[in-house]
């Protein structure tokens, strides 16, 4: 009886997830192709991992990439969940200005963000670099954690609340000890495609990098012109596998926590 | 009159509405005045206010264009919940640990640049691509099929690069379903189907929702998926905005832009209208 | 009472907020004076082979910020010219950002390997009396053709733009994308000049266009000559970086000059008026304009050199090849786009009004 829907759940589920890495393993195959161009197979070769190894300036880049997702990714998940949970105690119309406030970073142009940002910036003379980069992807990754824990704390059984309320719970502890554990897993999520966000931003990152800074994804677009080289699919191959390991790891860390909390 | 109860009520949503609002609220602003300015022959701004732009923009076909546009960023959220729905369905009905696992497998691809991403369809599906090779190989065809260049492979590339937010969305909004309802509904003899429609899919609307304004907006302003798989023979506002950009006529880049939001903005509208359950709306 | 524990996240907040600030203050440190902030586009447009060169003999650092257009280094260049001391930017923005007032007069004293510029690539409309721009790569637009593949469709051999009309070229051809290049070659097809503005002309030019529909497989700024190496078409207009590009994929390629005229583009260093290091960069200008270097860099990125004292130490494969070293009949034969903005509305009406007949 039970054994049916499991598996059309692990057919489909195995369908999707070869659709979903086809287009990747292809990025990875062409990181090994002799051609530097992607319209022929020419042959097996490693020159791009030797010349990617040997490039200071992807290293560089890849660097200033890393720490500004990554910070990005904390400072979003952070005002968005205050934001969300926020919304728990203003009133209706409140709510609804937030919600909106929230939708805006989606619906301008990116264009007309990275350069009024350019112009407010330096009207303020902050420094163009880590900061102004940080500042930017915090603002438009912020809206994407907003809704994702919105829409766990939609429904919350508001008489739990109460009823711990009543039985003298604080604020914070309500926070910590309701709302947090529920809505955790929607900041995870959030966390990483605003790392995904972040790592594939150019406009924005064009106008907000300092005369000393670039990343990668404007790294990227930016050889256009003379010509995008397979020593950018080697380091996506490399990211890839990195982040597989980083998983994998994680995966056996947190195994028998995981665990503990299925007996509960 | 102040009611203080309220603005205390109110207060700590200020921060978050002060940074944000600020921060997007001057280029929004920005855009709708640059839309009614125009430039001289160096494209430098000219502080004069015109309607000009509006009237360009109001062209039988840029607004074919508009409902190109419309019509991708729609059939590409569609497509994304079709998809989508039953992969957060079923991830969210794996066991707890297997859970988080998956949902960073969906994500991860995403974490490579979108460039690469859509050369891999190029590989793929070109002529002498991956899939025209093996069709090749093994005699299927004689000669490569045209897979590229049209709609459809901006539609494919288009929701390739948005359903992570589809399917985040979803799962957040099944996820947290209360189970105990489910079960109630078999208790009570309902059929898996019937279940599924009478309770978790209006349960999860929110999620449905949310993930079709994720995915539809930059759906409508997405441009170089258009120029790399559609070949450039198709065009979407996207790409009307970038080639005023490129010939440095930013009034009437803004003036898209403007009428952008417009459609985005009714969108959302006409759905709340639709739904007129506050619960789902997620907007406005 | 109720709000205090949302301040207190508030407050943790905006901790890490200042703690990033913080963290991030000290980042932007200069190395005192011996550096020089560049900006154009990445790759290696400007090798870094060379730059590291350069490093090394002067102990200058060059700071080299990546852009993806003329337009975002115009913004940028405009919103903090005393952050930025060198720009490469294309012919039409050395005019704008000359009228503009945002450019440094050279000084050419300072630079005495100015005197290796060919003469060719002076003087031209965006500074007619050299005094705010220094040649650095000039390309050119043509035709890339496979002759075996227009043979093999039963079209006659592709000698001029007028040839890419031929019904046996149908979904063959793959064109830059760009409204004022495509209307371009159409408007030198019927003998015109580019950026045409008498309507009569114009309109005979978009029926012209609206006629090449069939023939087109696909536009393509960044790649066109995948198109050409992976067969999907015989025949592209493209710059001469990526013809070079796709001969050296497929030796059967080859350039067809069209007589009718292309357009020419020349990318040029100039200086910000503010620029903070001035000095630093008159030394690396020097230096680039090295006959060795010059030549060097042209091998590097596939651009034709601007440099006369540079051709001696060119190798004879670059010497020899017409899209890299262009003969002189075929660069008299060349103009550039100027006055885009006047025609521009235009020409993307009737552009996006013929995409939308696909």
């Amino acid at each position: 009886m039970k054994a049916k829907p499991q598996r059309l759940r692990t057919f489909y589920l195995s369908l999707f997830f070869v659709l979903l890495y086809i287009p990747v393993l292809a990025v990875i195959l062409y990181s090994f192709n002799q051609s530097p161009s992607t319209a022929q197979w020419t042959g097996f070769t490693l020159d791009w991992y030797r010349q990617l190894f040997r490039d200071r300036v992807i290293a560089e880049v890849f660097k200033i990439s890393i720490v500004v997702a990554i910070s990005t990714s904390i400072l979003s998940a952070l005002l968005g969940t205050a934001a969300a949970i926020t919304t728990l105690q203003v009133t209706e119309g409140m709510e609804k200005k937030i919600n909106t406030v929230m939708l805006l970073p989606l619906l301008v142009p990116e264009v007309a963000l990275g350069v009024s940002l350019l112009l407010f910036f330096s009207a303020l003379k902050l420094p163009f670099g880590y900061l102004t980069l940080i500042l930017s992807h915090t603002l438009f990754c912020t809206p994407y954690v907003y809704i994702m824990v919105q829409l766990r704390l939609k429904e919350i059984d508001i008489s739990v609340i109460e009823a711990a309320k009543d039985l003298g719970a604080g604020r914070w502890q309500i926070i910590k000890t309701i709302i947090l554990p529920l809505v955790a897993p929607s900041i995870l999520t959030a966390s990483l495609l605003a790392v995904a966000i972040s790592l594939d931003d150019v406009v924005i990152s064009t106008y907000m990098a300092g005369p000393t800074s670039t990343t990668l994804p404007v790294h990227i677009f930016s050889m256009m012109r003379v010509g995008v080289t397979p020593k950018v699919n080697a380091l996506c191959t490399l990211i890839l596998v990195g982040t597989f390991f980083i998983i994998g790891f994680s995966q056996f860390i947190s195994k028998k926590s995981k665990q503990r909390e299925e007996f509960n | 009159m102040f009611n203080l109860k309220k603005i205390k009520q109110n207060a700590p949503a200020v921060p978050i509405l002060v940074w944000t609002g600020i921060l997007v609220g001057i280029p929004l602003i920005y855009v709708v005045v640059l839309s009614f300015l125009s430039r001289d022959s160096l494209g430098n701004i000219v502080f004069e206010f015109t309607w000009e732009n509006y009237k360009r923009i109001f062209d039988p076909v840029y607004l074919k264009v508009f409902y190109n546009s419309f019509l991708l960023a729609v059939l590409t959220g569609l497509i994304t919940l079709l998809i989508g729905y039953p992969v957060a369905y079923f991830t969210a009905n794996l066991e707890a640990n297997r859970r988080s696992l998956a949902m960073g497998l969906i994500i991860l691809p995403f974490w490579i640049s979108s460039l690469l991403r859509v050369y891999g369809w190029i590989i793929l599906l070109g002529n002498n691509g991956l899939i025209n090779s093996l069709l090749l190989k093994f005699k299927i065809i004689d000669k490569p099929l045209t897979m590229m260049y049209n709609f459809g492979t901006v539609l494919v590339g288009t929701a390739y690069m948005l359903i992570p937010f589809m399917i985040v969305a979803l799962y957040n909004s099944i996820d947290k379903l209360d189970r105990s309802l489910l079960e109630a509904s078999y208790d009570l003899g309902a059929s898996k189907w019937k279940t599924f429609f009478k309770i978790t899919l209006p349960l999860t609307m929110p999620g449905i929702a949310g993930g079709f304004t994720l995915v539809f907006i930059p759906a409508l302003g997405l441009f170089f998926i258009s120029d790399l798989l559609g070949g450039g023979k198709n065009i979407f506002l996207g790409n009307l905005i970038n080639a005023q950009i490129k010939g440095r006529n930013r009034p009437l880049a803004a003036a898209f832009s403007v009428g952008m939001i417009i459609l985005v903005l009714l969108v959302l509208y006409i759905y709340t209208r639709i739904t007129k359950n506050k619960k789902e709306g997620l907007f406005l | 009472m109720i709000s205090t524990k949302i301040k207190k996240i508030l407050v943790l907040t905006f901790c890490a907020v200042f703690f990033v600030f913080a963290f991030v203050g000290c980042g932007g440190k200069d190395n005192g004076n011996k550096q020089i902030n560049l900006m154009t586009w990445g790759g290696d447009f400007i090798p870094r082979e060379i730059i590291n060169q350069f490093e090394e003999e002067t102990g200058i650092k060059v700071n080299y910020k990546e852009v993806t257009s003329n337009e975002e280094m115009q913004s940028l260049l405009e919103a903090n010219p005393d952050q930025y001391d060198l720009a490469v930017v294309t012919d039409y923005m050395v005019d704008i950002l000359r009228q503009n007032g945002y450019l440094e007069k050279l000084d050419k004293g300072k630079i005495p390997n100015f005197a290796n510029i060919n003469p060719v690539y002076q003087g031209n409309y965006y500074d007619e009396n050299d005094e705010y721009s220094i040649p650095y790569a000039v390309s050119i637009s043509f035709l890339l053709v496979n002759p075996e593949g227009v043979a093999a469709l039963g079209a006659d051999p592709i000698t001029s733009y007028k040839d890419l009309w031929q019904e046996e070229l149908k979904d063959s051809i793959v064109l830059i994308d760009w409204s004022v290049e495509v209307i371009g070659l159409v408007l030198k097809s019927l003998g015109y000049e580019y950026n045409e503005t008498d309507p009569v002309k114009v309109a005979e030019a978009k029926e012209k266009l609206f006629e090449l529909k069939d023939n087109i497989v696909r536009f393509e700024t960044n790649t066109p000559e995948d198109s050409l190496i992976s067969g999907e078409a015989v025949a592209g207009f493209m710059y001469s970086n990526q013809a070079v590009k796709g001969q050296a994929a497929d030796p059967k390629l080859q350039p067809v000059f069209p007589e009718e005229g292309m357009p020419i583009y020349i990318d040029c260093f100039v200086m910000s008026k503010d620029a903070p290091n001035k000095d630093n960069a008159y030394q690396f200008l020097n230096f680039l304009l090295e006959p060795e270097i010059s030549a060097k860099i042209s091998e590097l990125t596939n651009f034709s050199n601007a440099n006369k004292a540079a051709e001696e130490f060119l190798p004879e494969d670059f010497k020899n090849n017409p899209m890299l070293n262009f003969p002189d009949e075929v660069i008299k034969n060349t103009s550039f786009y100027i006055g885009v903005a006047e025609v521009y509305e235009e020409y993307e009406h009737i552009y996006s009004e013929f995409k939308m007949q696909f």
